[in-house]
């Protein structure tokens, strides 16, 4: 007994050592499937039904139409999560609650920003056949691990949030082709800091620093990556990790004033950018360096979390300046419905993902006789890729084969006395610095 | 009245019926002793005393003082303490400490030194090995030390439970005569024992309980010729 | 006779397993060790701060570990919401912290910024031990008789009430302490590349007090006593007028009142709190608990401070000689494998020969 026992104890001890190594994640090569779309119109509902490959979402009359945001809604990172989520409910209210002729049911289900959380999510989410439209997720890590479930099911998601490049790649893998997104492409926020830095700023000497986490470690391979490129080096030690954990740096920060950057790129979530940032600024070595975080970080959460050692700091992220006019009505809404300001960055993104779902699924939509709403779940995905020109928030949404909806608008800003405060004001007035519009066409 | 009063106790280990209305009595300055076999319910009926095991119905009663809702702590502050079967002194305690919790509901400083120096008189052995730890003494200097402890508080009645367990034989005569000698100093005394011989040998009057059933109850004399408890508990045939 | 061969070659291979494993982690340990010294990479200076910056984090999980372990020690009960007990002392003492800023005060002169710290500490403290109080009376003490695994469910549950309990109140966004400016400063040791911040002194000195006064709590005073025999053994400590309950109690308002400190600290140092604030450094803490010898309050101290070196100094010296790429990322690696290693090899913890002997 007591052996037992003791065994069961050096295992769960050795889950936690295999729970604390971050699973490298990888994809392989496949193709896109993506075909043009043909919206079955006036055709029977039955006949479209059974010609579907993944048949058809029923909603009885009376019944509510199923909409389900996916993300990140517990854990360290659900601001993240939340944001979107609250992106999706005021779009859900600009069309009065309803859709199709029915009202809408919104519900949603947390995959906590790890593969494994997203993998756990996507099967509940696979299983409820009740699902008409599906926002999410808001992590690439919940991508990576949900999107073969999804797929598998016929179902078809669009996030608002997960950025890494690979997601959305001509050659990524089969089961991508249930995935969409509104956010943009890590390929140009990687690329633009590298042109930053390099071009804009003149500094030679990068490092970074991710988290382990699918997001952060591609966006930081491709900043450093183009930094090299346009001729910079990155220094010795200065491919670093933290675990998403961590809150005490020192080490990390230590092991890159071994030999001092110009300026420290970590595109990690909103705590680690925290402790980061708040730290540096005690390492020896590291006094004169330049400090830069990414998208995850957009949030008054990050200045409150840095303190005052945010001042200066650098945060890519998308350019809220050049939103749609509707943008400023949005923050209203959101004032209004939530009492404060946006938590996060994504939230119009994810307010636009909801408005490319319910055009789609209006596309798509069959009714019959006795007011049974039908949807043909490959014919709604092939909905989704045909949107074009959708007036979004974030300007218009047009999705390419390869899953991009948006288009990026990706800007550099500067943490000024302003937004430090106390009180923490939040978001800064404007982007300091952004690509010539030419760049995202290179 | 007397000063210890069990009055129809039955008390219940989930469904199985340990002790059926007990009645015993013990008065100022008397040893009754509560013989009986493994298992009669001996040590129970002391647990339902100290309100260690609350009986599902009958009284416990302390110079008339019904100790139903009484708390166990505060039993001890009444006056009536028991000296556990297997003495269980504080093994990582020292001995200087397991006095002191035998102390424990002492106020002042100075009755606690006061108690503690009883007890090294009464156990000059203690003495020697006070900061050593409960663990590390003999069976015999742990009885002698679980005994102390419960003095410490000059209890009015004291519940023994096998004093004399698992001792050697001059041990179990020693400790006997410890017991007469509290007895001596005015404590009155509940014992419960195995060794039914020397228990009412020491003993005014005694009880005998089988089954959860008090079935005989006599003075010691009376007890030590009753041809039944003999048979069963003297060990003669 | 061929079932028992069978079962003598499971145990030689088990064995060889274990052994393998053993020399495998020495190994390592050494050949990394001597490469990142041979290397000579990193200074002087920095090994020095890694090791404060160790003894920091140390000092934390130690004041944490305690309330495991002497709840552990009492009850037998792994009291999984004590990392919900820290976090709730951080947000006390961040509410005092803003109010005491709000008014100026808290950064007014060095001394109003002592009694600030004193008063976050006081709020934290009262925080952390009303909750750890009404936790154990109602999850805990109705269980108190209830099978082992009953209350450690309760104690699940627990942890998750109270995560979620201040996410509803508080959201799920960060608060951020206000920075107090004499403990930001350095102190001035005049070693050019090593620094060390008040903050760094005041953690590391008030752990080390507050343990020194528990330990002779806990030794020299009659409650101390009785907390221990009551761990021993509830009944006997019953009959010995000693209550057990209020034993019991008491023993949750001392492990709560150190994580209340230990939260402020945290919260001075890292600034962020938010609900998820406890999760992490509880499992970390709980992990020292169990390397020191889960039950013991020296061995709690002894395996804080050492998991917090672990953690601070051992990526770097036993694994970046090694070539392995960002070695920091491996911490809880690290971390986590010395409790495999424990668990296997002194299961009983660093400290624990009396915890077994119990047993």
């Amino acid at each position: 007994m007591r052996n037992t026992l003791r065994w069961s104890a050096v295992l769960t001890g050795m889950l936690l050592v295999l729970a604390a190594c971050q699973p490298a994640s990888s994809g392989s090569p496949g193709q896109s499937t993506a075909e043009s779309a043909s919206a079955a119109a006036s055709v029977d509902a039955a006949a479209v039904c059974a010609a579907d490959e993944a048949g058809c979402v029923e909603i009885p009359s009376g019944e509510p139409l199923h909409i389900v945001f996916w993300g990140v809604l517990s854990g360290a990172d659900s601001t993240l999560g939340e944001d979107s989520k609250r992106g999706v409910e005021i779009a859900i209210d600009d069309i009065n609650n309803t859709l199709l002729g029915h009202d809408i049911q919104f519900s949603t289900e947390d995959g906590l920003c790890t593969p494994e959380g997203g993998n756990t999510a996507a099967q509940k989410l696979a299983a409820d056949t009740t699902i008409a439209g599906l926002i999410g997720p808001s992590c690439t890590d919940e991508s990576l691990g949900g999107m073969q479930t999804l797929y598998d099911a016929g179902m078809t998601t669009i996030s608002s949030s997960a950025t890494r490049a690979g997601l959305t790649v001509p050659d990524r893998p089969a089961e991508y082709a249930a995935f969409l997104r509104t956010a943009h492409s890590d390929y140009f926020q990687g690329r633009m800091v590298a042109e930053y830095l390099y071009n804009e700023l003149g500094l030679k000497k990068l490092a970074t620093v991710h988290d382990g986490s699918g997001y952060a470690k591609a966006l930081a391979e491709v900043a450093r990556t183009h930094f090299e490129e346009l001729g910079g080096t990155i220094t010795t030690g200065g491919d670093q990790a933290i675990a998403k954990t961590d809150t005490d740096m020192s080490a990390v920060l230590t092991a890159i004033a071994a030999d001092p950057p110009d300026a420290i790129f970590f595109p990690v979530f909103i705590a680690g950018a925290g402790y980061l940032t708040d730290q540096a600024k005690d390492t020896p070595g590291l006094e004169d360096a330049l400090l830069m975080s990414a998208d995850g970080t957009f949030s008054p959460d990050y200045i409150k979390a840095a303190g005052p050692a945010a001042l200066g700091h650098l945060i890519s992220s998308p350019d809220t300046s050049k939103f749609a006019a509707g943008y400023q009505d949005f923050l209203a809404k959101h004032k209004a419905k939530y009492g404060g300001d946006p938590l996060s960055i994504f939230h119009a993104h994810a307010y636009d993902a909801a408005t490319l779902v319910f055009a789609a699924l209006e596309k798509v939509a069959l009714t019959d006789a006795d007011g049974t709403t039908f949807i043909p779940r490959t014919a709604y995905r092939e909905a989704l890729y045909a949107s074009k020109d959708v007036e979004g928030l974030t300007g218009p949404l047009n999705c390419n084969a390869s899953g991009d909806c948006g288009a990026p608008i990706l800007a550099v800003y500067k943490v000024t006395a302003r937004e430090v405060g106390p009180p923490v004001v939040w978001p800064p007035e404007a982007p300091i610095w952004a690509p010539e519009p030419d760049f995202y066409t290179k | 009245m007397a000063l210890l009063d069990v009055d129809g106790i039955n008390a219940f280990y989930g469904n199985i019926h340990a002790l059926r209305d007990v009645s015993l009595s013990v008065d100022d300055g008397e040893i009754v002793t509560l013989i009986g076999a493994n298992g009669a319910g001996k040590t129970t009926t002391l647990n339902c005393i100290s309100g260690l095991v609350r009986p599902r119905s009958g009284t416990v009663k302390l110079a008339g003082e019904d100790l139903a809702k009484v708390q166990p702590h505060h039993i001890v502050e009444r006056g009536v303490v028991q000296v556990p079967e297997g003495r269980r002194t504080f093994a990582r305690l020292t001995v200087d400490e397991n006095l002191r919790m035998g102390g424990f509901t002492l106020t002042s400083e100075a009755n606690l030194r006061d108690g503690i120096s009883r007890a090294y008189d009464m156990f000059p052995r203690l003495k020697e090995r006070r900061s050593q730890t409960g663990g590390t003494l003999s069976g015999g200097e742990q009885q002698m030390l679980a005994i102390g402890r419960a003095l410490m508080v000059s209890p009015r009645v004291l519940l023994l439970d096998e004093p004399s367990m698992g001792l050697a034989p001059t041990l179990v005569e020693s400790i006997f005569e410890t017991i007469s000698s509290i007895h001596a100093q005015g404590t009155s005394i509940l014992l419960v024992e195995q060794n039914a011989l020397m228990a009412l040998n020491v003993a005014g009057r005694g009880y005998v309980l089988q089954s959860g059933q008090i079935i005989l109850s006599d003075t010691a004399a009376n007890l030590a010729a009753n041809e039944q408890v003999r048979q069963a508990y003297l060990g003669e045939i | 006779m061929y079932a028992r061969v069978m079962e003598r070659i499971t145990d030689v291979a088990i064995a060889g397993v274990l052994w393998g494993f053993r020399i495998a982690v020495v190994l390592l340990v050494v050949v990394g060790s001597a490469l990142t010294l041979g290397g000579g990479r990193h200074s002087a200076e920095s090994w020095l701060s890694l090791i404060v910056s160790g003894a920091v984090l140390g000092s934390i999980y130690a004041l944490i570990a305690l309330g495991y372990t002497m709840v552990y020690g009492i009850l037998r009960l792994i009291n999984f919401a004590h990392g919900e007990i820290f976090m709730a002392g951080t947000f006390g003492g961040y509410f005092v912290a803003t109010a005491l800023s709000g008014i100026g005060f808290l950064n007014l002169n060095p001394i109003t910024s002592i009694i600030s710290v004193v008063l976050m500490m006081a709020g934290a403290i009262v925080v952390s031990v009303t909750l750890a109080l009404l936790v154990e009376r109602i999850a805990y003490r109705p269980l108190r008789n209830a099978p082992r695994l009953v209350p450690l469910i309760s104690a699940i549950g627990a942890s998750f009430f109270l995560q979620y309990t201040f996410r509803g109140f508080f959201g799920p966004g960060i608060y951020a302490y206000p920075t107090v400016g004499i403990l930001d400063a350095q102190v001035p040791l005049g070693i050019e590349g090593f620094r060390v911040k008040w903050i760094d002194v005041l953690v590391i000195v008030s752990a080390v007090v507050m343990m020194a006064g528990l330990f002779l709590f806990v030794q020299r005073t009659k409650l101390g006593t009785s907390i221990r025999a009551v761990s021993e053994d509830k009944a006997t400590a019953a009959l010995m007028g000693i209550d057990v309950n209020r034993a019991i109690v008491m023993t949750f308002a001392i492990g709560a009142a150190m994580a209340g400190a230990a939260g402020v600290l945290y919260g001075l140092i890292f600034r962020q709190v938010y609900f998820f604030t406890g999760f992490v450094p509880g499992i970390k803490a709980f992990t020292a608990a169990v390397l020191g010898g889960i039950g013991n309050i020296p061995g709690a101290m002894l395996g804080g401070i050492f998991l917090g070196q672990v953690e601070g100094v051992g990526p770097t010296l036993f694994l970046s000689g090694l070539g392995v790429p960002s070695p920091n990322q491996l911490r809880d690696v690290i971390a986590f494998t010395m409790l495999v290693l424990v668990l296997i090899f002194r299961p009983s913890g660093i400290l624990g020969e009396r915890v077994a002997q119990r047993a």
